[in-house]
């Protein structure tokens, strides 16, 4: 990023946000290194930061910093110290109130940035002369963490050890089991989010060129058709959709549908099915495509909020009720995957065709590029953030229950109150105590400390982030910024000169189409099931894994997210207007409001603005 | 017949041009490529030249302007009074005359009407229909019916030959004292519903995908006038998506005038000023005629059109001009490269030179 302007900036320094009323020390619940410390002032106020409600929009569980640190490992890793992507390092964070701000290093030495152009030519084009055979190995790679973080045994705490301990050579004490399990479940972590970096650095920059190439060539193209062009047509993001309609017209087709009542819960449904022998067999058709389908989580996976489909089937169920009724009123509810696929190839020549020869030759190569990463682009998400993830969580979960009972905590979730460290220190206790024999602290010690932070989470949800903290300024060059959050130097100038009594919100025009409607205005997974047919949908940003419910809605605004934000990328596919970027639309709008989305100009317009 | 002044639009080719001017050529070639245009002829610059021989204005033309001279208005503002006063009542000869009535007569047969009405226009002669607006030669008489009134209006397109801006700007060319002639164009009447111009790319950022298009009620001088802000809408050519739609509120519009020849401006009703002109169907029909126009001409073409009221799409689009499109954006930078410089300049690397090993 280029130099701030250090007298006076449009954002709030970091080091005059005020704690929310009964909120004070919520930096307990962070590392040291992780808050606006009064030693590092100087710097950091004249830095630029925005919050990353893309990824956080909720306060921070203690926990789940570990789904801070590990990203921001493993992208500086790559950026940094693999690729050295010639202007940019990596991303620094910090917790304000429980939100993440992050605020990119760049490099401005220009003997730096010309040693680090070696570098990367070299690699990254290794990288893409052999994208494809490294995306095969990429996916085995992720396959077996799955398969290693499914599996990995989190042992109980037996009264005796058993036999095989003097029987076996590789027989180890629970005590080091242990210990050693939740080691190595910190580690697979790592190495999930090491290998989510390794493409997607390369997957984003050749897509993002294309469109660019695009946007300047053909000034006027619709982001929806550059999508169209580029989307695969069997990609795996889609199939838990497609499995669901499938179901859908499977309960129409033997005659089961008639158990999808609106408003129903998951288990009223499975309770009628299980009455019938149709019903017993649309449920073991069900059971059939959990694998791995329901692998999809609820949100979109950096939180340990967002559960699978196999522990919360709100969505798949609520999709399937849906498509019923579209079914019944003899709609077609179909991916019409051939329709899409000659459209995708008609989109392309015609195109092309428009151009001169030299621009048509490499928007065919840019296209070519764009749509050998594709794949990995819309999958990988599938199998980091939502397959290993749910699981991962569900292993923390593992180690919840095994210091809940011994009394360390109240609840298996009061795990996700302590930090991994935390947990780390309180498993040693229990350890010690339990082959000693002794007297634990931990349950005295840990259940006060989890009640003051859930009681701090909570006042803290409350409270509205700024969008960007800091200094302003004058000219966004970072390429994760741009590419990944759509932080662009005239989202920026909005943002700084955000009317705060206004009833427009500026944003990206995401997708195309003008709509009015009733706002619903969600910020976690559990409102979704309020979502009502033609609502507009405002939230943080648009989860992919919200994807089932777009059918309904009618128009999505977002607080952040580009038009290249893995989001906005499946909202096109839904055809739905969208304005992303809007710094703070959930804040400003209230469910109920009528609104208007420009998803053509990125503009939202609270129609009737009064509270 | 020995001598024939008058073609039938259809067989006009631009290569007609220099003869019939470049409006009835144009016309003419897009008829050829089945493009739908209103029925027509075409008077010849030789049907002029004989009117100012057998009238024998050739010497008070001639006479009048060797007194006008570039830059004196004065005596150009005299020359100009003094043709039109020799000009104006001038009969046409019998032979003209009568090839205009049977021609007439003809255009009666084809669209069905007693005395059809005819836009009876200048059509400068040669290809740049540019230069001739610059000169004034574009006059243009809306809703003429009868052979008499047809017989005027022709003559008065030949007097708008001399208007003051006309002798102005060929004196501005040296080319004061050369003889001047044109064409005419006679083509049936559009009772336009709606009417409107558009170009086969986005004027503005230069899109070659787009059809940009204006819009607006009644006939078309209500939006080439500049007297109401049209709908404005930006359509893919590919998809036939619309990309913007800015409806305007449209307070007047020309109808023909029901006394008889020409147009009267009226009011909108109030419910119609604010709806959008054009639908769905109307944009997709448009936009398939501009890119048949644009792949006839081979470049971009900016484009007169009309919707024919109590008509069914497709059949009531009528293509009233179309005209090469000459002030466009330059065209974006050469992207140039291949295609993984281009990813590798996205992360800030240079592109690669051919000096790099």
């Amino acid at each position: 990023m280029a130099a701030p302007t250090k007298t006076s900036s449009a954002f709030p320094s970091p080091y005059e946000i005020a704690t929310p009323p009964g909120c004070e020390g919520w930096q307990e619940m962070y590392p040291y290194y992780a808050v606006f410390d009064e030693s590092r002032r100087e710097a950091d106020e004249s830095r630029f930061w925005f919050w990353n409600s893309m990824h956080f929009p909720v306060p921070m569980p203690a926990f789940d910093v570990a789904c801070i640190d590990a990203p921001y490992q493993a992208v500086g890793e790559w950026q940094n110290r693999f690729f050295a992507v010639p202007p940019a390092m990596g991303i620094d964070y910090r917790i304000v109130n429980g939100y993440v701000y992050i605020s990119g290093n760049p490099v401005t030495d220009p003997a730096k940035i010309a040693e680090r152009v070696e570098y990367f030519q070299h690699r990254a084009g290794y990288y893409f002369e052999h994208w494809e055979e490294l995306y095969a190995k990429w996916k085995q790679k992720m396959e077996a963490l799955i398969a290693e973080i499914t599996a990995l045994p989190v042992p109980d705490l037996p009264e005796y050890e058993p036999d095989e301990l003097m029987l076996e050579d590789e027989w180890n004490t629970a005590f080091y089991e242990i210990l050693e399990a939740y080691s190595r479940t910190l580690r697979c972590g790592d190495l999930m989010w090491q290998h989510h970096f390794e493409l997607l650095l390369l997957g984003y920059g050749a897509y993002v060129t294309f469109h660019d190439f695009c946007k300047t060539a053909l000034p006027d193209i619709p982001d929806q058709h550059i999508a169209q062009m580029v989307a695969g047509i069997d990609v795996l993001l889609f199939k838990p959709s497609e499995e669901l309609r499938r179901l859908a017209k499977l309960a129409i087709d033997s005659g089961v549908d008639g158990a999808f009542v609106e408003g129903r819960s998951p288990r009223e449904i499975d309770a009628e099915l299980e009455q019938s022998a149709a019903g017993r067999s649309w449920l073991a058709e069900l059971e059939r495509v959990k694998d791995p389908w329901f692998n999809m989580a609820t949100g979109d996976g950096l939180y340990h909020y967002y559960r699978n489909w196999y522990d919360d089937p709100t969505i798949p169920y609520a999709s399937i009720a849906g498509h019923v009724r579209a079914l019944q009123e003899g709609e077609d509810v179909e991916r019409p995957s051939d329709e899409i696929a000659r459209e995708r190839e008609r989109l392309a020549e015609e195109y092309g065709a428009l151009l001169d020869h030299a621009n048509r030759k490499t928007f065919h190569e840019l296209l070519g590029l764009s749509r050998m990463v594709f794949p990995y682009v819309e999958e990988h998400k599938f199998f980091c953030d939502y397959w290993f993830l749910t699981r991962w969580w569900n292993k923390i979960r593992e180690f919840g229950a095994l210091l809940a009972t011994h009394g360390f905590l109240e609840d298996s979730e009061d795990i996700f109150q302590l930090g991994r460290h935390e947990v780390a220190t309180a498993l040693d206790e229990l350890l010690l105590t339990w082959a000693t024999g002794g007297t634990p602290l931990g349950p005295t010690y840990w259940p006060p400390i989890v009640a003051r932070r859930k009681e701090l989470l909570e006042k803290l949800a409350g409270w509205t982030p700024p969008p960007a903290i800091g200094a302003t300024p004058d000219a966004i060059t970072d390429p994760m910024s741009i590419m990944l959050w759509g932080v662009t130097t005239e989202r920026v100038q909005e943002w700084a000169n955000a009317d705060e009594g206004g009833s427009q919100l500026r944003g990206a025009a995401a997708a195309p189409g003008l709509v009015e409607g009733v706002a619903r205005v969600v910020i976690e997974i559990e409102e979704i099931a309020a979502v009502r047919d033609g609502d507009v949908l405002v939230c943080p940003i648009t989860s992919p894994a919200w994807a089932p419910i777009f059918s309904s809605v009618k128009a999505v605004v977002t607080d952040i997210g580009g038009v290249m934000s893995h989001a906005a990328i499946v909202c096109r596919e839904y055809g739905l207007p969208a304005v992303v970027g809007t710094g703070r639309a959930t804040a400003k709008i209230r469910t109920g409001q009528m609104i208007r989305v420009d998803g053509s100009n990125g503009l939202v317009t609270i129609l009737d603005a009064k509270e | 017949m020995t001598t024939s002044y008058i073609r039938p639009l259809a067989e006009l080719r631009r290569a007609d041009a220099d003869e019939f001017g470049g409006k009835s050529a144009n016309l003419g070639d897009l008829l050829s490529a089945g493009i739908p245009v209103p029925p027509g002829f075409a008077v010849g610059a030789a049907g002029y030249r004989a009117f100012v021989e057998e009238t024998g204005l050739g010497g008070t033309v001639a006479a009048a302007l060797s007194r006008a001279s570039a830059g004196d208005v004065r005596a150009i503002g005299t020359a100009a009074k003094a043709i039109d006063e020799a000009m104006r009542f001038a009969p046409l000869s019998d032979s003209l005359r009568a090839e205009l009535g049977r021609c007439y007569e003809e255009l009666a047969l084809a669209t069905g009407e007693e005395r059809p009405p005819v836009a009876v226009r200048s059509s400068a002669l040669g290809e740049d229909s540019q230069e001739a607006s610059h000169a004034g030669q574009q006059e243009s008489f809306l809703w003429v019916r009868g052979l008499e009134q047809v017989c005027d209006a022709v003559r008065d397109c030949w007097v708008s030959l001399f208007s003051p801006q006309a002798i102005s700007y060929r004196a501005t060319l040296g080319a004061a004292g050369t003889e001047p002639a044109m064409g005419v164009t006679i083509q049936a009447m559009v009772d336009a519903e709606v009417s409107g111009v558009m170009f086969t790319c986005n004027p503005v950022s230069g899109d070659p995908s787009m059809v940009a298009l204006n819009a607006s009620w009644g006939l078309g001088i209500a939006v080439v006038g500049g007297e109401v802000t049209p709908d404005d809408y930006l359509v893919s050519k590919i998809t036939r998506e619309v990309v913007r739609e800015t409806v305007s509120a449209k307070h007047v519009e020309y109808v023909p005038d029901e006394a008889g020849r020409g147009t009267v401006r009226r009011d909108v009703p109030q419910e119609r000023r604010d709806a959008p002109c054009l639908g769905a169907e109307a944009l997709a029909v448009l936009i398939d005629v501009a890119r048949l126009v644009e792949r006839h001409f081979g470049g971009h073409q900016d484009i007169e059109w009309a919707i024919a009221r109590g008509q069914p799409l497709p059949e009531a689009l009528r293509v009233l001009q179309a005209r090469p499109v000459t002030t466009l954006p330059d065209p974006p930078p050469k992207l140039s490269g291949t295609a993984l410089s281009l990813v590798l300049s996205t992360f800030g690397a240079p592109p690669q030179t051919s000096e790099q090993p």
